[in-house]
């Protein structure tokens, strides 16, 4: 395995750390084997992508391609209304943190809790937290991925440190392999 | 009150010898009260441990680890991941909440020294009998420590009961922590809970005391403006500059600069509470700014003499000092900074001490000794130190830029992952921007000069590059004010209780902000354009003041001091937080009559029902802020923080999709009836501003708002909630009990989701969490 550090060094984690990924079609594999799964998108993803890539429509695209839903837990709640994919959802994510550690928690479809929770575009800190917390306390029942551009080790699977070119790059890789 | 007695004897001779300083104690001796004393004198954790158990069913932790081990005793490490327990047999849900209890006791345990010593300090001072008077409008002088103790402090020496009470109170809570004690994580909570109860005590205690004896504004909503910011300093007079707490040692600076004549000659300022202090001492006082001001002043090399107290100070305070040929004095015990001692010595041989170099730095206790000496040491350094330029040229920040290697190490190590490596770049070719730019969302922590492996200053130059942005930094605040008025608890306690008054807005904590301190100055002018009650207090109400409108006038400049709607009331440094939470005290005690003494379940379980009381704590870094913020808690008072605070690494979250959490007692009938949930979380990271915005209107409502209460309350929680997200939120149908809630403007739109939902038309009870609140059975 490659070795990979936090992005913020001092975030050290362990002794579970994520596993990470760099080949995008190992990751399609990995994400299409579940049930049931959630794009969960945070306010930095414009930042992070700075106009090279239409974050909206690229999560929309994944969703549809997996039959995924989306949770925005904030102000680009806008954006998304205006794409109009049926299943978005608006939650802040302390509060879906919360519930997705919850194997009984119904989901926003009333139909259980998801077992793929795929994360992008949150504050490091903030991410590698709420990860955290559902690595301890929701691993008998769901999976994380952090799809930031950099390791976010307490996810189950996430990508290594990446350039934004190289970022972009694999998103969209990610997007044809799904 | 229960009061101590206590005998001094100077010197006695008699028959079986001589007696010297002979102080004998004699329990505490008890004065009535016209109030019969409630439940829980003194209370230890057990006493209201069904309180917090009651809160914490329904608002339960959520724990987001910041480390997998545990490393506190030599069984360890231990490893706690997942469902593993340590060698102790402590699971990771229970190592998370000791660790929020640890956090929580050095907290309250800093407010109670800083308060303790203010005491001593001041019955040093002014006598153990001096008086505790706040003013001709506060009656009720101290709430929470009525509450919690059942005692009525009248003079200082009355506070050193209320003191040993909370001293002793947290060694128990953190022997609580030690190896082999408490073993479950909803106990340790309500540890967590019982300290921060503790904490707001001891800080009602130091900032009465201060208060009542230092000249301080006692609740005047006029309390005069004072000047803020880096560009206030007239850079042409010795500069002195205090850092800190705790107002003893800059009482011992004015009083010098005074009784010498040299008012006007020496510049006197502060940094983090210890410049709220300053400024409530002394109109000659002025403000550079919160917490993270401290190295962005020091490095301008403007002060020519630190003076530094207790709390939240750097503790490379020296080797920053050193390097702009500044002297440092310290003066409480907590901080030495390895400084020799000079409590003893002559005034003026200190001063050509740390002049010449001689010792790196001095620790005094006396603070008359404290103001002679940084006062001579200003006056005689600064003539030595005006051609000295602590930050680089433009030309060196050039040179320097060019060094950079574009590793990101830099970045890798900021805590708001900067764009600095862009930011240097566009620097090595003379552009300046971007380095600028970064100015205002820097935290001047300096990690990424410390990760810098080629040894860029880069906190310096980001500080010259915006040089021009920090000479323009002048502002007005409103100096903290101190205590609420009983006669204006009594004018809004109604519109409150009822919610006609769309709730109180507490804007708290310290300045480790993920987006700037803008955010925090955009939320508190949405409420108060909203009239909602705004308050602010330590870094939090300096960082308010840090921004002007287009007629250049601050927050302050604009709206009134009073505790009124649409008012902007700064109570003063955290020590005064107390009077946050003793205000919806009052409001419980003046306008509904609630015994207060000693009866602390009802009047929390008044606050949590009837008082939209919700504080934002948007850069909450320290200890202390974990404290205040769980003090809040108990009371029935909701927090946010911002993203930075989810590292307090538990969150208190309601679950409004089980219902089953919601009910409450009807207090006129026994019965259980379903309010909806009101407050929905207790403690809660917000990741954006917006999000914090909508989320503290919301918790601002509650189960005993009137419909008319209810109906102003939605209105702000569904524009807030359109304004940023678009459209109406999903969870409206939990919050209308009846039509007459629906704002009118809104009728028709919350008619329809209502009907999509199934909602029914829910009871509007007398609201009780407690059993014993019930007057009369079902």
């Amino acid at each position: 395995m490659m070795r990979v550090d936090s992005w913020q060094k001092a975030e050290i984690p362990g002794p579970i750390k994520a596993f990470p990924i760099s080949d995008s079609k190992k990751l399609a594999l990995l994400i299409k084997r579940a049930k049931k799964t959630l794009i969960v998108v945070g306010y930095r993803s414009l930042k992070l992508a700075q106009d090279k890539i239409d974050m909206t429509s690229y999560v929309i695209d994944l969703a549809s391609k997996l039959n995924a839903h989306i949770a925005v837990t904030n102000t680009l709640i806008k954006e998304f209304s205006k794409k109009g994919y049926e299943n978005t959802y608006l939650i802040p994510a302390m509060e879906l943190a919360d519930r997705l550690r919850d194997p009984e928690w119904k989901g926003f479809d009333g139909k259980g809790n998801y077992d793929m929770v795929v994360f992008i575009g949150f504050p490091y800190y903030y991410e590698w937290l709420i990860l955290n917390g559902l690595k301890h306390f929701a691993y008998k029942h769901l999976k994380t991925v952090s799809l930031d551009p950099y390791y976010q080790p307490n996810a189950t699977f996430s990508l290594p440190n990446l350039s934004l070119e190289k970022w972009i790059e694999f998103l969209k890789s990610l997007k044809d392999n799904l | 009150m229960g009061r101590k007695m206590k005998i001094k004897i100077g010197e006695l001779e008699s028959s079986f010898g001589r007696l010297k300083n002979l102080e004998i104690s004699i329990g505490r001796v008890v004065e009535e009260w016209e109030e019969p004393e409630g439940p829980t004198p003194f209370p230890s954790v057990a006493d209201l441990r069904d309180w917090d158990l009651k809160l914490l069913n329904r608002y339960k932790p959520m724990y987001m680890p910041f480390c997998d081990l545990c490393c506190l005793c030599t069984f360890g490490k231990c490893d706690l991941s997942r469902d593993k327990r340590g060698a102790c047999g402590l699971d990771m849900a229970a190592q998370q909440s000791r660790f929020v209890l640890i956090a929580c006791c050095i907290g309250a345990a800093t407010h109670t020294g800083h308060a303790r010593e203010l005491v001593e300090f001041l019955i040093e001072k002014y006598g153990r009998d001096a008086p505790l008077d706040l003013g001709m409008e506060v009656h009720i002088e101290a709430p929470v420590t009525r509450l919690v103790t059942g005692i009525k402090p009248t003079t200082l020496g009355d506070l050193e009961d209320a003191l040993d009470y909370v001293e002793t109170q947290i060694v128990h809570m953190l022997a609580a922590t030690h190896t082999g004690q408490e073993g479950n994580n909803i106990d340790f909570e309500s540890k967590v809970f019982h300290v921060g109860m503790l904490d707001h005590v001891a800080m009602e205690v130091a900032d009465i005391a201060q208060t009542a004896l230092l000249g301080f504004p006692k609740a005047d909503p006029e309390a005069p403006l004072a000047d803020l910011g880096l560009g206030v300093i007239d850079i042409s007079k010795p500069v002195i500059l205090c850092i800190g707490h705790n107002i003893a040692p800059g009482t011992g600076i004015v009083d010098y600069i005074e009784k010498s004549g040299l008012s006007g000659l020496v510049e006197v300022c502060g940094l983090c509470c210890t410049a709220h202090e300053l400024t409530r001492y002394s109109r000659m006082a002025k403000i550079i700014g919160p917490i993270s001001w401290q190295l962005r002043f020091i490095r301008t090399g403007v002060p020519d003499v630190i003076v530094i107290d207790e709390q939240c100070i750097r503790t490379d305070i020296s080797i920053e000092a050193k390097r702009i040929g500044a002297v440092v004095i310290a003066t409480s015990e907590k901080n030495f900074q390895g400084f020799p001692d000079k409590t003893d010595d002559d005034p003026d041989k200190i001063v050509e001490e740390l002049i010449t170099g001689k010792i790196p730095g001095a620790f005094i206790r006396d603070f008359d000794k404290v103001g002679e000496v940084a006062v001579k040491a200003a006056l005689k350094l600064a003539p030595m130190r005006t051609k000295f330029k602590a930050l680089p040229s433009m030309d060196d920040v050039v040179k320097y830029a060019n060094m950079c290697r574009k590793c990101k190490e830099c970045e890798r190590a900021c805590p708001n992952n900067l764009p600095i490596s862009e930011a240097l770049a566009e620097a090595a070719k003379g552009k300046f921007e971007k380095l600028a730019h970064l100015y205002d969302y820097c935290i001047a922590c300096t990690r990424c000069e410390k990760a810098c492996p080629v040894g860029i200053p880069i906190f310096s130059l980001i500080a010259k590059a915006s040089e021009r942005i920090m000479k323009e930094e002048k502002f007005r605040i409103r100096v903290g004010r101190g205590p609420i008025q009983d006669t204006e608890i009594r004018e809004v306690g109604r519109p409150i209780v009822l919610g006609e008054i769309p709730g109180i807005i507490a804007f708290v904590g310290c300045a480790n902000y993920a987006e700037g301190g803008l955010e925090l100055v955009k939320m508190c002018e949405e409420f108060l354009k909203r009239r909602y009650i705004v308050v602010a207090s330590g870094c939090a109400a300096m960082t308010i003041g840090m921004y002007k409108n287009e007629e250049g006038k601050t927050l302050y400049e604009l709206y009134p001091g009073n505790f009124d709607a649409g008012c902007l009331v700064n109570v003063g440094s955290c020590v005064a937080n107390a009077h946050i939470s003793g205000a919806a005290i009052k409001i419980a005690s003046i306008f509904a009559k609630r015994r207060l003494r000693a009866n602390y379940k009802e009047i929390a379980d008044y606050i949590l029902n009837r008082v939209g009381a919700v504080g934002i704590a948007w850069g909450a870094m320290s200890q202390k802020a974990a404290s205040i913020a769980s003090g809040f808690w108990r009371l029935g008072v909701p927090v946010i923080v911002g993203p930075h605070g989810a590292k307090y690494r538990r969150m208190l979250l309601g679950r409004r999709d089980r219902e089953e959490d919601w009910y409450v007692y009807d207090a006129r009938t026994g019965k259980r009836v379903y309010v909806g949930p009101v407050p929905e979380h207790l403690f809660y990271a917000a990741e954006t501003m917006e999000e914090a915005l909508v989320m503290a209107a919301k918790l601002c409502m509650r189960a005993n708002d009137t419909t008319k209460g209810r109906a102003i309350k939605l209105t702000h929680y569904i524009d807030l909630h359109k304004k940023f997200f678009g459209k109406m939120p999903d969870d409206i149908h939990l919050f209308v009990r009846r039509e007459a809630d629906i704002p009118i403007t809104m009728k028709d739109e919350i008619l329809r989701v209502l009907k999509e939902k199934g909602w029914k038309e829910m009871e509007i009870p007398d609201p009780t969490l407690l059993e014993e609140m019930v007057r009369k059975r079902a």
